[in-house]
């Protein structure tokens, strides 16, 4: 509330403080890790002075940045991107999802075996999950199927959470195992793979990027000028002043959770479309990621602040950290350790600052 | 009317312990692959035997679970239990429990910590880890010479297993014992680095690998879904797939089609449904007091483009 001057559930902002926004912080602590790790390059004797993210002497494609780096820094935080997209509007709204991990590994076993091509290298497909009729199918058939079911998740979760008032938490945790327990059954444990040449192209080269870009803008604006993105923020600020006011809570939590796991769901797609194939085992801890991508971006864990570019922003913060740890070769058996002290560290930092920012107002 | 609904329970129990042998059988993990196909193995072999039935249990990775599973299969009074470890360093705990109640007890693929004193009715089937990263390092070092790199040297690296597992350690030390060979010492390891056996992670770990501009001419993964990972990354970023030798281990469908198109130079065939089949029979012999050796390897075969074919329905 105390980012509100007037109206109701923090609907309208305080300009004067708008002007240092929360994502500047992140942006600033984006760039210090980049300048450790290039420090690190100069620094470290067998790194030969390399560099992380320019490539000033041999200039492989064409120019003074490298770009192959600049891509994979961010192709590799793309997918769980896109399920950040929807945490972050799960956690906006005063809630948490942990079904989102296990969603896509469901979802991308289900979609996997409706995209699959009758013949490979002249054979016939030796993972069919399904007899002729569902070979070779449009690609829309198994993105309406994922995104269906995505739906159809987000639907008894979001009804679980608005209707029987059972907390979040245990609500997608019990969602969690119930879709891990699908994507196991749903073959008995094989994989599915070989997929038609359309649904290969959705998760081809950059095209995961291009997927969690354009939903980050649209979803940035759904957020900042839609009623949903308001009402969205009224209810994680204060549910009851929300409820007072007229919004109609319970069908709007249905809508956010939907919204969320349908966005895990397309980021199945995505996924297995990337990878040419689906696993029971996909997507383990992309929960845990996305919900520490969103909250690394500034969003709080109590609910009605945060924004898309912060989620966007802390996807980068771990797509540089990813490719620094590879790039500075630190040895595997360190990379967790390093990995969690960095979470701990950015948001012990942004809740130090949090308490600063508010004092000096 | 009690009296003879219990001795009708009583009877039925009897005579199916009597005519029907029950295993009991808890994997490390449903969602694994080459588990999976292992399971099938046990599933399909057993079901095909008259009078045998078999449960299976998913430890889903967890030390505790399993133990409990055992106990709990033990106090439904099977006649042998396999257990595929989730950790190879806590079966102590599970022969101590199975011997305890004179109940067989057999390991499946993953070699026990405490193998070598095991009691006589318990056993394990495996294939020997040692085999199967030597064999593709081998057959990659033999590429790269016959590429004529023996003299001027080549630049590789190792995608790696999950680190928690003997597996993927074995098979990396596999890679550096062979580049310590007199014959295979012109390799050098630029890197290594976890993929914790995903396709995915792979693919993210050689695009960053191909950011760094570092030329390389070989490819050692611990298992095929990195290897094919591996290779979708050098697609994308358009190396020819005939300047680089890639080489996993497993020999699933997904990497022999890699290889018809040309692209993974060599696997390793471990036989997933044999371990299955195999380890079934054992737990049979055990609980019919026979003898069975306490170690069964079940053997690794090379898989290269000439003999894929012999291959290409097994897993």
């Amino acid at each position: 509330m105390a980012d509100s001057t007037e109206g109701i559930g923090g609907l309208k902002y305080d300009k004067t403080k708008r002007a240092w926004p929360n994502e500047l912080n992140i942006f600033f602590a984006l760039i210090a890790i980049v300048l450790i790790f290039e420090a690190l390059g100069q620094i470290l004797p067998y790194m030969n002075g390399q560099s992380m993210l320019f490539d000033f002497n041999t200039k492989r494609d064409g120019t003074i940045l490298n770009i192959a780096r600049l891509k994979i820094i961010i192709l590799q935080v793309s997918i769980i991107g896109i399920i950040a997209l929807g945490v972050t509007q799960v956690i906006i709204s005063g809630g948490i999802d942990l079904s989102s991990g296990p969603l896509v590994g469901a979802a991308a076993m289900i979609v996997m075996s409706f995209a699959q091509t009758e013949l490979v290298n002249g054979n016939p497909n030796p993972k069919a999950v399904f007899g002729d009729w569902a070979f070779d199918l449009p690609v829309i058939v198994p993105v309406i199927v994922g995104l269906s079911f995505g739906a159809f998740i987000g639907a008894i979760n979001g009804s679980l959470i608005a209707y029987t008032r059972i907390p979040p938490f245990i609500a997608t945790l019990g969602m969690f195992l119930i879709c891990r327990g699908i994507a196991q059954w749903w073959t008995r444990g094989q994989p599915v793979s070989f997929p038609t040449e359309g649904y290969a192209w959705l998760g081809s080269g950059m095209m995961p990027v291009v997927w969690f870009l354009m939903l980050a803008v649209l979803f940035h604006f759904v957020l900042r000028h839609t009623v949903y993105g308001k009402h969205t923020y009224a209810i994680g600020s204060n549910e009851d002043a929300a409820r007072m006011s007229g919004i109609n809570v319970q069908r709007h939590k249905i809508l956010v959770y939907m919204i969320a796991s349908m966005l895990a769901a397309f980021a199945a797609i995505v996924l297995s479309s990337k990878n040419l194939t689906a696993q029971t085992g996909m997507g383990q801890f992309y929960e845990l990621f996305a919900i520490a991508m969103a909250v690394i971006g500034g969003v709080s864990l109590t609910g009605g602040r945060g924004s898309v570019v912060g989620t966007v922003l802390g996807a980068m913060v771990f797509g540089v950290i990813q490719s620094g740890f590879t790039y500075i070769r630190l040895d595997a058996f360190y990379q967790l350790m390093a990995m969690g002290t960095i979470i701990i560290s950015a948001v012990v930092l942004d809740q130090w600052r949090q308490k600063t920012g508010k004092s000096r107002s | 009317m009690r009296k003879i609904l219990i001795a009708t329970a009583l009877t039925s129990l009897m005579g199916t312990t009597a005519m029907a042998e029950t295993i009991g059988a808890t994997i490390a993990r449903f969602d694994d692959n080459f588990l999976t196909v292992m399971r099938n193995g046990m599933v399909e072999h057993a079901e095909a035997i008259d009078g045998v039935t078999i449960q299976v249990e998913d430890a889903a990775d967890d030390v505790a679970k399993q133990l409990d599973q055992i106990n709990n299969f033990i106090a439904s009074g099977v006649d042998a239990i396999i257990v595929n470890p989730v950790d190879t360093s806590a079966t102590q705990a599970m022969s101590d429990a199975a011997e305890a109640a004179g109940v067989p007890l057999v390991y499946i693929n993953r070699q026990p910590v405490n193998l070598d004193t095991l009691p006589d009715n318990q056993a394990m089937v495996a294939s020997n880890e040692v085999e199967s990263g030597t064999l593709s390092a081998i057959e990659a070092c033999k590429l790269l010479r016959a590429a004529g790199l023996g003299v001027v040297g080549a630049k590789g690296y190792i995608i790696m297993g999950q680190l928690s597992n003997q597996a993927a350690i074995q098979r990396t030390k596999d890679v550096d014992d062979v580049v310590g060979m007199d014959m295979c010492n012109f390799i050098t390891i630029v890197d290594r680095q976890t993929s914790e056996w995903s396709r995915d992670k792979a693919q993210d770990l050689m695009a960053n690998w191909i950011s760094s501009g570092e030329d390389f001419d070989v490819v050692f993964a611990n298992n095929d879904e990195s290897a094919i990972g591996s290779i979708q990354a050098m697609k994308a970023a358009g190396i020819s797939m005939e300047d680089v030798v890639v080489v996993g281990v497993d020999a699933t469908q997904d990497a022999l089609v890699a290889m018809q198109a040309g692209e993974l130079d060599a696997t390793v065939f471990q036989d997933a449904f044999g371990q299955g089949s195999g380890s079934v029979d054992a737990a049979l012999a055990l609980s019919r007091g026979e003898d069975v050796p306490r170690k069964v390897w079940i053997p690794f075969k090379l898989v290269t483009p000439a003999n894929m074919g012999d291959f290409l329905d097994k897993n």
